[in-house]
C-alpha cells in the first residue's frame, strides 16, 4: 500500500494561510509533531499567539486539506500556541514575559512624548492587548500625572517592584520615588543604577507591550537603557518644525547606532483644530515629520492634531484617548498603535534566525562542524 | 528598511578561531588573537585620538574568549583569557574588521 507521505500533508497544507503574516502554515514551521499511521493524520499547529483570533478557521482549513488527501481516513488537528517573541528579548528574568519593549524617544524635550507615550498605552490596551508603562524620564517624570498614580509600587519580600495597575495598565514612574515638586538632580552613574534597577526589578508579568517613556535628548541614559533593555524598537516623537525634526534625526541616530530598529515616526502638534471650524490649521509646518520619515526611508506612523483636551486629558489623569474617544487626537492614537503593532509583526517575521540574546562560555559556545 | 548586522550564530571554529553567522547570508571569521588586538574598549585605544594603546606582543599566544555576551541588540561583549573584559564589539565594528572581507573586496 502506498502509505501518505509527510510531503503529501505538508504539501496540502501549503493552502491554510496566516491571514496577518501573509504565509502559509507550513512557511511559518506552524506544523508541529507531524505523525502517520496509515491513514490517520495526526499534527500539532503552533500558533504565535493563544489569542488568536481564526484560530477556528485556521484548524477547519487545515483537517479540511488534510482530509482531502486521498487514503486519509483520519485527521487530528491539535492547536496549540507559542508566543514569539522578538529576536532581541532577552532571558532577563523580569522581562521573560514581556513579547515587546518599545521605547517611546524624542530628540529634545517639550514635543509630547509623555503625552503620546500614555495615550498609545491606552490606546494599545483598548486592542486587548497587556500593557506597562515604565516612566524612564528621570529627570521630569509626568506618567505618574498623566495617569493620576497617587500609590507608590509595593516592594515584595525579594525586594522586587510591583507596578501600579491603572485602568489595566501597570505603570512604573521615577515620580513614585521622588518629590513631584523637586526636580531630580542625579549624576550620570546614579542614573544609570536607576535605570537598571528599573528595567531588572521590577515584577512586570506577561505584557504584550511594554513601552518606555525615554528621557529626552540622546545622552547617557538613552545609551544605558538601550543597553539594559531588550528593545524591539524605537518610536520617535516629533514635532513639525524644522528644529525639531533636526533633534528627531539625533534620536534616530542614536536607535541606528544601538541596532535597535526604528519602528516610526509620530508627528505630535501636526495641526490644529479650532472650535468653530472644521479646518485644520497648520500652525507649525506641515509634514515635518512626514519629509523627515521619507528622506530617512522611515514608516510616518502617523500625525496628531494639537487639541485643548489632549492637555486637559494629560492634567487631569486620564488619557484622551480614553477620555474623549471620539476626537481627532484619539483617533489619530488608535490609528498610530496599530501601525506600530504592525511594525513589530513585520519585523519579528523578518528577524526569526538572530541570535538575540547569549551568554557563553568557552564550553558552552557551540564548536562549527562544517568545513 | 534596511537590515540591521545581527549574528545568527556564534561558534567556536577551532582552538584559535571564532565564527559568525550573519543575518545576511555571510561567514565571518576571526583569529583569537587578531580579535584581542582589534579590542575597541578605551583602555587599548585612545577615545580622543584614536591611537592604539594595547601592545599586540604583550597579547598571550594561548589567548581565548572565556565568555560571549550579548549587548544590547548591537554586539557582544568578550570576556578573555587574560583577564580583559571591557571590549565592547558592535556587530557592524566585527563585520568592518572582518579580515576575509578586507583581503578580498571583489565579493
Amino acid at each position: 500500500m502506498a502509505g501518505i507521505t509527510e510531503k503529501q500533508v505538508l504539501d496540502a497544507l501549503r493552502v491554510v494561510q496566516d491571514p496577518d503574516l501573509h504565509r502559509d502554515i507550513v512557511d511559518l514551521e506552524f506544523v508541529k509533531n507531524l505523525r502517520i499511521e496509515g491513514g490517520a493524520v495526526k499534527f500539532d499547529v503552533q500558533l504565535t499567539t493563544p489569542a488568536c483570533p481564526v484560530k477556528e478557521d485556521l484548524k477547519a482549513q487545515a483537517h479540511q486539506a488534510v482530509n482531502a488527501i486521498p487514503g486519509v481516513t483520519s485527521v487530528e488537528v491539535n492547536m496549540t500556541a507559542q508566543v514569539t517573541r522578538s529576536a532581541s528579548a532577552k532571558k532577563t528574568d523580569l522581562l521573560k514575559d514581556v513579547r515587546h519593549v518599545i521605547a517611546v524617544a524624542s530628540g529634545k524635550g517639550g514635543v509630547g512624548k509623555s503625552t503620546a507615550t500614555a495615550n498609545l498605552a491606552v490606546a494599545l490596551a483598548q486592542t486587548g492587548a497587556q500593557v506597562g508603562v515604565l516612566d524612564a524620564d528621570i529627570y521630569g517624570p509626568s506618567t505618574s500625572m498623566m495617569f493620576k498614580v497617587r500609590e507608590a509600587p509595593v516592594l515584595d519580600d525579594n525586594q522586587k517592584l510591583h507596578p501600579v495597575v491603572v485602568n489595566g495598565i501597570k505603570v512604573v514612574s521615577m515620580a513614585m520615588f521622588a518629590d513631584e515638586e523637586k526636580p531630580v538632580i542625579w549624576r550620570g552613574p546614579m542614573v544609570s543604577q536607576m535605570i537598571q534597577n528599573f528595567v531588572h526589578n521590577v515584577v512586570w508579568g506577561q505584557l504584550d507591550y511594554l513601552l518606555i517613556d525615554m528621557p529626552p535628548g540622546t545622552g547617557d541614559v538613552q545609551l544605558t537603557l538601550t543597553q539594559s533593555a531588550p528593545l524591539s524598537g524605537g518610536v520617535i516623537v516629533t514635532t513639525p518644525q524644522d528644529v525639531s525634526v533636526l533633534d528627531a534625526k539625533k534620536g534616530l541616530k542614536m536607535f541606528q547606532k544601538v541596532s535597535v530598529p526604528v519602528l516610526g515616526i509620530i508627528e505630535n502638534m501636526s495641526y490644529f483644530i479650532c472650535d468653530n471650524c472644521e479646518k485644520k490649521h497648520y500652525i507649525f509646518r506641515q509634514g515635518g515629520g512626514r519629509r523627515i520619515s521619507d528622506s530617512l526611508g522611515l514608516p510616518f506612523l502617523g500625525e496628531i492634531p494639537l487639541e485643548p483636551d489632549v492637555a486637559v486629558g494629560g492634567d487631569s489623569g486620564v488619557p484622551i484617548v480614553e477620555k474623549n474617544p471620539d476626537s481627532a487626537s484619539a483617533k489619530a492614537y488608535r490609528d498610530i498603535s496599530g501601525a506600530i503593532a504592525a511594525q513589530l509583526s513585520i519585523m519579528s517575521a523578518s528577524q526569526t534566525g538572530v541570535l538575540g540574546d547569549f551568554d557563553y562560555s568557552w564550553d558552552t559556545l557551540p564548536v562549527e562542524k562544517t568545513a | 528598511m534596511t537590515l540591521i548586522n545581527a549574528p545568527t550564530g556564534i561558534f567556536r571554529k577551532d582552538q584559535d578561531r571564532l565564527l559568525i553567522r550573519w543575518n545576511d547570508g555571510s561567514v565571518s571569521e576571526y583569529a583569537f588573537r587578531f580579535l584581542r588586538s582589534s579590542c575597541p574598549c578605551a583602555v587599548c585605544v585612545n577615545e580622543w585620538t584614536g591611537e592604539k594603546m594595547l601592545d599586540d606582543s604583550r597579547i598571550s599566544q594561548d589567548i581565548q574568549p572565556a565568555r560571549l555576551v550579548s549587548v544590547g541588540r548591537y554586539a557582544m561583549a568578550i570576556h578573555w583569557n587574560d583577564g580583559h573584559k571591557t571590549g565592547i564589539y558592535s556587530y557592524d565594528y566585527l563585520k568592518k574588521i572582518d579580515p576575509q572581507r578586507n583581503q578580498a573586496p571583489a565579493g
